[in-house]
């Protein structure tokens, strides 16, 4: 592999470690309007809905990837970049999709009677890049802080809402004496929806948290009809979206998103995802493709 | 991607996906058997010293030689005390071969060597690497194989003549170098401690022939291929072979020492009508550091190649995902305990298909996480 992949990776890593252990963000971005998403949750509540800004940023990431090898040729001291141009913000209408489905979600655990607040501007970044990215004394490091950070205000459990999230804070309870209850919003609520559709699942959802089976019921369940392929849809065969090659090639990180998006295409014509970035690298290839907290209430 | 590689990696897809999948599921002893073959295995890493002084007594015991070779150097050169002179070889696929370089480097001894195993004749005559641990030549299409045959072996062959023929013009041409080899070389799909014996799995006959037809047979395999009885031995070609979609494989075969016989009066004698001389060698290279690592797991590996389908970046790069012969999920492990190789960790995408197919249950996308680890820590 060309050595400036590794060292851009290296310096990826340093840069994003940094910025995470100032200021529990991996680059620089505005919390306040990320978080603005509502204001009707309380704030101090042992129980908290924990978003690491997945859903919010997950449209501006891949601007950020094509922006890091410009950050990274011209060596730019970071309080500059966190004053400059850098800092990317996404569409409203990225911005509002993603408020739309905090908010579904967010009426969802309140219709199954479960009570948590929301930490607002406060709200750390979970580390999950460091993590998969092979930064593994980064991610302990930063676990620890994150562990403090949730220690410090009283949290004693925290309600995920996207894979990344959910693994990274699993992967800490192995690494790390990660104290802090951790659950997935799918794991706790019942739902309701209709359509037909193929599934593409999340890769850590479906085999690195084991949830293959239990998502699929509950989407029965709900009254959504699943069309299956062995091959395309399996546990076993299906396949990642492309999204975590992008860092090493941006086109063969495309080009993994089209395959993806034509085999699904093949057993179904509306896709369904339950990550915030399995949509963005798929949206561009598949017309129908919605979020799961899109298509259920 | 590459439009060939494309097509033939769909095709491969296709044709073995589904099909090892039925195995498993009308056969489900075989999960069972697997899941006994990981705890043996690793009793054998966690008492690897143990198991290698046992087999080498096994060996030794059955009128074999048995050897330990620290590298691949030291392989070879073991390789070369053995033949001596002798100049015409057959081997059977092996991925330990490659891994210790023995047929080019055989070769450039002015040796007559040759694979015997199709898929790898086809990558040796078109001076290629393997791009599956099973299925070597699964990057050549039809066509590219009969345009091959047609500019190496017989002009008769082109890309229009049916698949029988290419395989009948192979076969003519084998056949010859069978019945004129001293040495037969061969891996080893398991070694039995107890026994001392060397099991090898196959559908095409031509291991039949690589360890009976010469006189000396050579079986060259790591020390993590070692496990404690027969019955294991046994246990872990069943296992491979319906994993790789082979089931039943065609022949296992089995080598306790040279060829003997016991018809007059019971009384053994070697040799007997096969080979006059047995040796195994096991290598090291870079094993027994791995098994003291975190990368432990990855010596359960039982080269089925199932997880290579279950991997998007094994579709996407193919035999460039990894050191050949060692590509794939898998390969991703074994670049980094032979070849010190931690870079290609970079391509893969945590999908995880891998981890789940593994028959062994090797964490396959957390040991990547640690080689990834390896290469920017």
């Amino acid at each position: 592999m060309d050595a400036n992949v590794r060292e851009r990776i290296i310096k990826m890593k340093s840069m994003v470690f940094e910025n995470l252990m100032e200021s529990y963000i991996p680059f620089p971005m505005d919390k306040k309007l990320y978080s603005s998403w509502t204001e009707s949750l309380e704030r101090n509540k042992k129980t908290v809905l924990y978003t690491s800004y997945m859903y919010q940023i997950s449209g501006i990431l891949k601007r950020y990837e094509k922006l890091f090898p410009k950050i990274y040729r011209v060596n730019m001291p970071k309080k500059l970049i966190s004053l400059s141009k850098f800092i990317i913000r996404p569409s409203d209408s990225e911005l509002q999709r993603s408020f739309s489905i905090l908010n579904n979600i967010s009426s969802m655990l309140k219709k199954n009677g479960i009570d948590f607040g929301y930490l607002y501007e406060d709200e750390p970044y979970s580390g999950a890049i460091l993590l998969e990215s092979g930064f593994l004394y980064e991610f302990q490091k930063y676990g620890e802080k994150l562990r403090d950070f949730f220690h410090d205000r009283g949290i004693e459990k925290l309600i995920t809402v996207d894979p990344h999230t959910t693994n990274a804070l699993n992967r800490l309870k192995e690494i790390i004496n990660f104290d802090i209850d951790v659950v997935n919003y799918l794991e706790i609520i019942n739902f309701k929806g209709s359509g037909d559709y193929v599934i593409h699942d999340s890769c850590l959802y479906s085999r690195a948290l084991n949830m293959y089976d239990p998502i699929r019921a509950k989407i029965k369940n709900a009254g959504i009809n699943i069309h299956e392929d062995y091959l395309v849809t399996s546990r076993e065969m299906g396949f990642c979206c492309g999204g975590p090659l992008s860092l090493i090639s941006e086109s063969d990180s495309e080009e993994i998103s089209k395959m993806r998006s034509e085999s699904l295409l093949k057993v179904n014509n509306n896709v369904m995802v339950m990550c915030p970035l399995c949509f963005e690298n798929l949206s561009p290839y598949i017309d129908n493709i919605k979020d799961l907290a899109e298509v259920v209430s | 991607m590459d439009y060939e590689w494309n097509v033939a990696i769909n095709k491969a897809i296709v044709n073995n996906a589904p099909k090892v999948e039925k195995i498993l599921r009308e056969n489900p002893y075989i999960n069972d058997l697997a899941a006994d073959l990981r705890e043996k295995k690793l009793d054998v890493l966690n008492n690897i010293d143990k198991y290698i002084k046992q087999t080498e007594e096994s060996v030794l015991r059955s009128g074999g030689g048995f050897h330990l070779a620290r590298d691949s150097n030291d392989a070879i050169d073991i390789v070369r005390k053995i033949i001596g002179d002798k100049k015409n070889i057959v081997l059977s696929k092996s991925n330990v071969l490659y891994e210790i370089k023995l047929r080019e480097t055989l070769a450039s001894e002015g040796r007559d060597i040759w694979e015997t195993d199709l898929g790898e004749y086809l990558v040796q005559i078109n001076n290629d690497m393997p791009s599956h641990l099973i299925a070597p030549a699964i990057h050549l299409t039809k066509e590219k194989v009969g345009k091959i045959l047609n500019e190496n072996l017989d002009k008769s062959i082109d890309e229009n003549s049916k698949t029988e023929d290419m395989v009948h013009s192979v076969r003519e041409f084998l056949m010859k170098k069978y019945l004129a080899a001293d040495v037969g070389i061969t891996g080893a799909n398991a070694v039995s401690a107890d026994s001392g014996s060397v099991i090898l799995v196959e559908n095409e006959g031509n291991i039949r022939m690589d360890t009976v037809l010469p006189g000396i047979h050579i079986a060259i395999t790591g020390i993590d291929k070692i496990v404690p009885t027969l019955k294991d031995a046994f246990n872990e070609a069943i296992v491979q072979a319906a994993n790789a979609g082979f089931y039943p494989p065609t022949y296992i075969n089995v080598s306790s020492g040279p060829s003997s016989t016991g018809d007059i009066e019971l009384k053994k004698v070697t040799p007997a009508t096969g080979p006059r001389e047995f040796h195994l060698i096991l290598v090291d290279n870079g094993r027994s550091d791995a098994i003291k690592s975190d990368l432990m797991e990855s010596l359960l590996c039982i080269r089925c190649g199932r997880c290579y389908f279950s991997c998007p970046a094994y579709r996407l790069y193919g035999k460039d995902f990894g050191t050949s012969p060692y590509t794939g999920p898998t390969g991703i492990m074994w670049s980094a305990i032979i070849f010190k190789e931690y870079d290609k960790s970079e391509m893969c995408m945590h999908s995880g298909g891998c981890g789940e197919v593994c028959p062994m249950k090797i964490p396959i996308p957390k040991i990547i996480e640690k080689i990834k680890f390896r290469y920017t820590g």
